[in-house]
């Protein structure tokens, strides 16, 4: 157990522990939420069945619609497997190309892959897969904001905006830990990734009523393979998220500081374990909480807005 | 590759001074949005608890064995007394425990208070900061946070039409001057704190009468038919 590790395989296990982990995070929350509501609920591996089923459909496409249509769910996952290249996945140490991009490098990666998938969604015709585009570019704009009050935060606490300095700083000592700026953009982060990943307070994430839905019903006119990929997108955004929220920000603890096996296949579990401990609380979140009216949805984004511009006030104080 | 160092941290007792600092400010902000009278309450039960535990915090850190005594009393009075009392006051005149109480007195929407609390807020902090205080028991950031809720819970009482609205509001500037005063002066003699903390209870007392008097003649809470005199 004690062979390194060549540095391009652990660049590309980052991006392997997420592509094939991405269904099992959404399987496990499944779970959890059938069993706190006393159903038993799918297996945890339903996902994956579901992906291999939906490819080996048929895949069909609106006459209206262009070559577009079908190139943006491609364009959509390969954007989703280049980001796991600029974070903190597995090792506490930068990999040569995680300074290809910042925060920012990662956070126009998933606009892309949001606007492609808008965009096509336009281009069926279909009122319902236009309405899901139309609410998720307004909503997005409104986080967006927050983000980068999240950004600023970072940078502020780092001198840098690069993931891998301020998981280093986080690691650096307890009081970087417990100061108001770090656990406030945590918490504004935390209520966008909620917003992004389609949950309770701001979208049910099983629903079949279509009024209510935002990000869900983007993908109504994609089928077989088409509509696989933009699944299995949405879940590996869910985990992309949830790995910046934790090896980022929260629990940056468990990544690997060497090349040796051990220590990476130690990486992988914690992160399974750190996304999993994440999921249980959005769990808990969509059975403790209603979904908040459409009109609603921008006071929650604007209360995560409050929570991210206080923590910058604080950090300008000195000493926050 | 080299990176830039991290910005210093102030220490683990600051920051957990600061946290609960902030934690109080954002309470503020959920008193400003609040629609029902006694969700108000709670809210501001929740942060006179806050100001108990802060009191607690420094007087471990820095051995004041007063302090303890004032955490323990500010609790009784502020986080059990004083709620329950303006929950007393509040149900004669609200009708029913689900009566929508003040909701609707707001003279802005919501967002416009937020976000004009948001500017006060950075005002306060500004200002305070500007001012370069630095005591060796206070952390600058939980000062500063002091003075935007003093701010915020002026606009509290400005932006809302109705009596409870603006006791809370006058109440949690208690709370305010409380945090500032701890953070300043942490070593104040008990008995001065005390004293304080029962002009509080005076001021509860007088809000209290006049609720029912505005209420007995006005048949509402709302302050909207004061504006008029009468003769």
């Amino acid at each position: 157990m004690s062979a390194a590790l060549p540095i391009p395989v652990i660049q590309l296990l980052q991006v392997l522990t997420v592509a094939v982990a991405a269904p099992v995070l959404t399987g496990v929350i499944a779970k959890v939420e059938a069993r706190l509501q006393g159903r038993r609920g799918p297996r945890v591996l339903q996902p994956y069945y579901d992906l291999a089923k939906l490819f080996r459909k048929e895949a069909l496409a609106p006459q209206t619609a262009s070559w577009f249509f079908l190139a943006a769910p491609v364009i959509a996952v390969a954007a989703y497997l280049t980001i796991p290249l600029l974070i903190p996945v597995l090792t506490s140490y930068g990999l040569p190309l995680g300074y290809m991009g910042d925060i920012l490098g990662g956070g126009f990666l998933l606009a892309l892959a949001s606007f492609v998938v808008a965009t096509a969604a336009l281009e069926t015709g279909d009122p319902y897969a236009q309405l899901g585009s139309s609410r998720t570019k307004t909503f997005s704009a409104i986080a967006e904001p927050v983000v980068l009050f999240v950004v600023f935060t970072v940078a502020l606490l780092t001198g840098t905006d690069l993931p891998y300095a301020l998981a280093a700083t986080v690691r650096s000592s307890a009081g970087q830990v417990i100061r108001p700026a770090h656990l406030l953009a945590s918490a504004a982060l935390f209520m966008v990734i909620l917003a992004e990943t389609g949950r309770i307070p701001v979208e049910t994430h099983t629903g079949t009523n279509e009024f209510g839905m935002i990000e869900e019903a983007r993908a109504f006119e994609h089928s077989g393979p088409y509509f696989a990929l933009l699944k299995w997108g949405s879940e590996l955004k869910q985990l992309i998220l949830y790995t910046i929220l934790a090896n980022v920000f929260l629990a940056p603890w468990g990544l690997a500081s060497t090349q040796q096996i051990g220590a990476i296949i130690l990486a992988i579990l914690a992160l399974l374990a750190k996304a999993a401990a994440v999921g249980c609380v959005v769990a808990v979140i969509d059975n403790s909480f209603a979904k908040l009216r459409l009109f609603k949805i921008t006071e929650f984004v604007a209360g995560a807005f409050l929570l991210a511009v206080l923590g910058v006030f604080t950090l300008y104080l000195g000493g926050g | 590759m080299a990176l830039a160092s991290p910005a210093s941290a102030p220490g683990i007792y600051a920051g957990v001074a600061n946290v609960i600092a902030a934690v109080m400010l954002l309470l503020e902000f959920g008193m400003l949005r609040q629609a029902l009278a006694r969700d108000q309450v709670r809210l501001y039960a929740a942060q006179s608890a806050l100001i108990s535990v802060l009191a607690v915090v420094i007087a471990a850190d820095r051995n004041l064995p007063d302090l303890y005594a004032l955490a323990g009393l500010s609790a009784a009075l502020k986080v059990v007394t004083v709620p329950l009392v303006l929950r007393r006051l509040l149900r004669g005149t609200v009708g029913d425990e689900e009566a929508p109480g003040v909701a609707g007195s707001q003279a802005v929407t919501p967002a416009t208070a937020v976000l004009a609390g948001i500017v006060l807020a950075a005002f306060g902090f500004f200002s305070f900061g500007a001012l370069g205080i630095r005591s060796p028991a206070a952390p600058p950031t939980a000062l500063s946070i002091a003075a935007a809720m003093v701010l915020m819970a002026f606009g509290l009482m400005i932006v809302r039409r109705d009596v409870a609205s603006q006791a809370i509001g006058f109440l949690s500037l208690e709370n305010a001057i409380s945090l500032a005063a701890l953070v300043v002066a942490a070593g104040l003699p008990l008995i001065l704190e005390t004293a304080f903390l029962f002009d509080l209870l005076v001021a509860v007392v007088v809000f209290g009468m006049l609720i029912r008097a505005h209420h007995s003649r006005a048949e509402s809470l709302s302050t909207a038919d004061l504006t008029r005199l009468r003769g």
